[in-house]
């Protein structure tokens, strides 16, 4: 048995700043993020041992790389703080989980700070969506393409369709419900924007077609945000609770991860899972693996889903990824409304990537904290009732790098 | 909560009209879009469209003109909500109709910025009166959330509570309860500033005041450029309106600066008269855009490079702190920056927090602090005053507002050390301090 990691709690910025407009640079996110947790968390910044920075492309957007050593910026007690940076696409923010983790279970540290960050707004839409290409493989993939990453997960979409049918209505759904969920959560970017099942149903002037079978509602956003994370070895958790006046009982754990990487092109990975019934076989590997470290049987014995919806196609694909249904049956879930809240086990109670945002490198950070916040009833409007495990995926690339956490108590 | 299912929107085609129709069609409402004429009343429909990003949204809105639908719309309405111009004797000649054909439970709102609700309500009916009430938007609404509701006396006072908490959950609205005087309490608070800062660029420039009180101040946006973006037309009606109806502390900051009155005269109102401009004015000239800004010693414009704001260093420090997300140390740096043009930024600033602060109370505008905080955190995208006494502190605070002789709040004193003002736990301060 790995030695317990707990999470002590964190901070999410409001996703719908653009701090372009606020002539912020990337340090300031960082700050925010960092100072904020801070306080929401009562921990002394002398405390922290490590920092750990997920991030996607900052060296493209703003112009900066080495973000680990900004966290050094933050704090003078954060001089020497050993940092680093850690990039896998959109799962980018899981992999600064894992890292801190690892660190932790290895008895390297008893207390770490983890970073997601990701400012987007620096630049137009067809330049953004160029970036987002070299999460792909870029020169077979995205050079010369528009939006390309679009294109990948309707072609995602394409593959249920051929393998098993696919109905649009069914994806209209899926963004219907998670721009509803945002509206219940005062941080997410899209809670005063207008979306309906009708609205996502549409094609029209303002519901354009980006590419296939993925239209604007269909499509995550380009999101400014910074979120932190602290995670603690049982002794720096058992401190923490003293400190606090609370049982050690009372503060939650990540109880197990899984991480998987698939074949970096789209095509390949499809080749490759012909005959699987799950399109994206590592990704549900993933899944199972966090599953078994956790100690449950299955998805079951988790009552709420932070997923990966950079497009409708992949919650569709979590749903029977995860097990909530048979391979190619998502729909089902999406039909009866398993996967709503007050459903049997509701998927994106933030609104996700969809409603909530998507700045890529700190999504995997917010899915976690938001996890945290769940199984610790801080969601307010958007708490799941008696949520005691919650899971998450993480998703870097087309289906690349697949990461997934369970959050609850042992 | 209340239930409302169908609105009725009265003035549609303008863009508080279309605006508040957007904002109950994303409820969820049915609306009926009235105008003088199909043709307005379509224009309405299309603007909320294109506030809402969506085609589908006309699927709850339904059109009609005063005078074919105002009876049938109105006696089947839950809120009739009036948007028509800014004008008593119009919006009360609308009022006595709606009267005649409003079902008695139907609550009657104004989306006015200004004017007595108490004498729109004047002469009508029982239940009227006990319905109406102002529900105070800002623009454009389906951006900017922040919200005034504003009872008259003969408001229901359950009513005043409802519609505070149906604004806030089914219709994303951040709302306090303002009382039924001139400006309410944003625009009261807001154009107390910026009227103060027109007075001031008489004498200091207009490049160089929006400048020395930038968003660096805790402000998305200039003062004078928020000036401009408002219309002149609209700053005059709301001074002049506190000026004549009001009589406190900050009173002289109401009088408009003569040079404005008379440029207005002359069809100067800001970027809705792009031909003669405001404060700003761009010119082409060939492929290039030329930014002109107004000398209010002489009614010309002249090239802003040429005009030439001269750069303060500790202004400049300021921003890169800010720039770096280091607000609490650029604040102190507000506090500690020498010289007559730092004296000037303090005595606004401190200004704003005193006036402000002082209009809260039983007698006053609104009845919390928090009040005051929300409408200009979320009507004005301004720095909260919460936020800005919790940065100074308390204390310093109150030395800075003897030191430029300013009211001091009687609330101020009783701040314990440590404690905070500011609870808004979803809310970023940092997102005030723009660099």
């Amino acid at each position: 048995m790995a030695a317990p990691v707990y999470i002590l709690g964190g901070y999410q910025t409001d996703f719908a700043r653009n701090w372009k407009k606020e002539n912020k640079h990337i340090v300031a996110m960082i700050r925010e993020a960092v100072e904020g947790g801070l306080e929401a968390t009562g921990i002394d910044p002398k405390e922290i041992q490590v920092g750990h920075v997920g991030n996607f492309a900052a060296e493209l957007y703003a112009m900066q790389g080495h973000l680990g050593a900004f966290l050094v910026d933050v704090d003078p007690a954060f001089s020497g703080l050993p940092t680093a940076r850690h990039e896998a696409a959109c799962a980018s923010g899981s992999i600064a989980i894992l890292a801190a983790s690892a660190e932790i279970e290895a008895g390297r540290y008893d207390l770490a700070l983890v970073v997601g960050v990701e400012q987007m707004k620096t630049v137009d839409p067809a330049k953004g969506g160029e970036f987002l290409g070299t999460a792909a493989w870029y020169e077979r993939e995205a050079k010369g393409i528009e939006f390309p990453f679009p294109k990948l997960f309707g072609r995602l979409g394409d593959e249920y369709d051929r393998r098993y049918g696919l109905k649009d209505e069914h994806l209209a759904h899926i963004s219907a419900i998670n721009y509803s969920n945002a509206k219940r959560n005062p941080l997410a970017q899209t809670r005063n924007w207008y979306m309906t099942e009708d609205q996502a149903r549409s094609v029209d002037k303002f519901n354009t077609v980006i590419g296939g079978r993925i239209k604007i509602s269909d499509c995550s956003q380009v999101t400014d945000g910074a979120v932190s994370l602290f995670l603690a070895s049982e002794k720096a958790a058992a401190a923490h609770a003293r400190k606090r006046g609370i049982a050690l009982e009372s503060i939650p754990q990540l109880l197990g991860w899984g991480h998987r990487t698939a074949p970096i092109e789209f095509t390949a990975k499809i080749a490759e899972s012909q005959n699987n019934p799950y399109i994206l076989p590592h990704t549900r590997q993933a899944i199972l693996d966090a599953f078994r470290r956790a100690g449950i049987p299955d998805v079951w014995a988790v009552q709420a889903i932070e997923t990966h919806d950079c497009f409708t196609t992949s919650e569709y694909m979590a749903i029977d990824h995860f097990g909530i249904t048979q391979p190619g049956e998502s729909w089902k879930a999406i039909e009866d409304g398993t996967i709503e809240m007050g459903g049997k086990l509701p998927i994106n109670p933030s609104g996700g990537l969809i409603g909530c945002g998507h700045p890529v490198g700190a999504t995997g950070v917010r899915q976690v904290l938001d996890a945290y916040k769940q199984v610790t009833g801080q969601c307010g409007e958007y708490q799941v009732e008696n949520a005691k495990r919650v899971a998450t995926l993480n998703i870097g690339g087309s289906g690349t790098t697949s990461v997934s956490f369970v959050v609850g108590f042992a | 909560m209340i239930p409302i299912q169908k609105v009725v929107i009265l003035g549609a085609n303008g863009t508080m009209g279309a605006g508040s129709g957007e904002v109950f069609a994303a409820g969820g409402c049915d609306v009926v879009f009235l105008a003088r004429t199909m043709e307005k009343a379509h224009e309405g429909l299309v603007a909320a469209q294109n506030m809402a990003k969506s085609v589908r949204i006309a699927d709850r809105i339904s059109l009609g003109t005063y005078d074919q639908d105002l009876e049938e719309a109105v006696s089947k309405a839950d809120l009739i909500f009036e948007a028509l111009a800014e004008d008593i004797e119009l919006k009360k000649a609308f009022f006595t109709k709606v009267d005649k054909y409003r079902r008695p439970e139907s609550i009657v709102a104004t989306v006015s910025s200004g004017l007595s609700i108490a004498e729109m309500a004047l002469g009508r009916s029982e239940s009227f009166r006990r319905n109406f009430l102002g529900i105070h938007l800002f623009n454009p609404p389906n951006v900017i959330v922040g919200t005034e509701v504003v009872p008259h006396e003969g408001t229901d006072p359950k009513l005043v509570q409802e519609m505070v908490q149906l604004l806030e959950r089914r219709f994303g609205r951040v709302a306090i309860v303002a009382a039924d005087k001139p400006a309410f309490a944003g625009n009261r608070i807001g154009f107390k500033v910026l009227n103060e800062v027109a007075i001031l660029a008489e004498e200091h420039g207009v490049a160089f005041m929006d400048y020395l009180i930038g968003p660096y101040t805790g402000r998305a946006m200039a003062p004078l450029a928020t000036v401009d973006l408002v219309g002149w037309d609209v700053h005059k009606a709301i001074v002049d309106n506190v000026y004549a109806h009001t009589k406190d502390e900050a009173h002289e900051a109401f009088r408009l600066p003569p040079y404005m009155e008379d440029l207005i005269g002359r069809g100067h109102l800001g970027n809705k008269t792009p031909q003669f401009g405001g404060f700003y004015r761009r010119v082409k000239e060939g492929n290039q855009t030329l930014q002109l800004v107004l000398d209010p010693k002489t009614g010309a414009y002249k090239d802003l490079r040429e005009a030439g704001v001269r750069k303060l260093p500790w202004v400049e420090k300021i921003r890169d702190l800010h720039h770096v997300g280091r607000y609490r140390e650029a604040l102190k740096h507000f506090l500690s920056a020498e010289g007559a043009e730092a004296d000037l930024a303090r005595k606004v600033v401190f200004g704003y927090i005193s006036y402000a602060l002082n209009r809260v109370g039983e007698k006053e505008v609104v009845r919390e602090v928090r009040d005051i905080d929300r409408i200009m955190g979320f009507g004005f995208n301004w720095a909260p005053p919460s936020v800005l006494i919790d940065m100074f502190g308390p204390e310093e605070t109150v030395r800075q507002l003897d030191r430029y002789k300013l009211p001091v709040p009687p609330l101020l004193r009783t701040i314990a050390p440590g404690q905070k003002l500011f609870h808004e736990p979803y809310v970023n301060i940092g997102r005030f301090f723009a660099a």
